[in-house]
């Protein structure tokens, strides 16, 4: 991915003075859903934690944006489509999903997600609301 | 002497698009399969279809309909029988994975 500018390094560090490590939990996906088990990892490390009452935010960027594309058929090559369980999100209470703005440009894709409620970040707003949280695990 | 290429992943994470492509004359083939598919919108493709028309690029249907990837000429949708009857067709196989 692209390095920050010094600008946005800077920003991500004043904001790690000034706002408290509240959340519990950060899941970036970086990887696109078929062709391995990152993507299916993350979301059970993401219902679990949330089963606990533990807040639990999700990022995506880079191939990760795949994810959340619309009308998405696994079942055509023979997989188990886990992203359709992304719409139980809400009933899990996991409401901050993030994604980079960044990585949907370079690859082209119309902001047309399967799962309401996310949030199209700049890069640099991106680094702000993954320093708010305590852990930060990459899949 | 032609080969056929063909190619696994996504050029947005890995680099084995760039590296097919600085080999690839123009009597060969390139197939997309799997989260290669995500190439037909990467600008290597676009420059590539630009600056050398000859050479052919195939794209595994079901593997782009299952990511929701449009495909537009002049990349050529095939199935799984034509992959096989081009490795008979062409004189290498090589599978950047």
């Amino acid at each position: 991915m692209s390095a920050f500018t010094q600008q946005e390094t800077s920003a991500v560090a004043e904001s790690t003075e000034t706002i408290n490590t509240t959340k519990a939990l950060a899941l970036i996906n970086s990887q696109a859903p078929f062709a391995c088990s990152d993507g299916k990892d993350s979301l059970d490390i993401a219902l679990i934690f949330a089963s606990f009452e533990q807040g639990v935010s999700l990022f995506f960027q880079g191939d990760g944006v795949y994810q959340l594309i619309d009308k998405q058929n696994g079942s055509l090559i023979s997989v188990k489509d886990y992203l359709k369980t992304f719409a139980a999100f809400e009933f899990y209470d996991i409401e901050d999903i993030y994604i980079c703005q960044q990585s949907l440009a370079e690859r082209k894709l119309a902001s047309s997600f399967h799962i309401d409620n996310v949030q199209i970040l700049t890069v640099k707003d991106f680094a702000v609301q993954l320093v708010q949280h305590k852990h930060i695990l990459r899949f | 002497m032609t080969t056929l290429h063909i190619v696994r992943k996504s050029a947005f994470s890995s680099n084995d698009l760039a590296q097919c492509l600085a080999l690839a004359t123009k009597a060969d083939t390139i197939v997309l399969l799997d989260d290669a598919c995500y190439n037909v919108n990467h600008p290597l493709i676009a420059k590539t279809l630009n600056e050398q028309p000859e050479l052919a690029i195939n794209i595994m249907q079901t593997h782009a309909q299952a990511r929701a990837v449009n495909i537009m000429n002049p990349i050529k949708a095939i199935v799984m029988e034509d992959l096989i009857k081009l490795t008979f067709t062409h004189k290498q196989v090589i599978t950047w994975q």
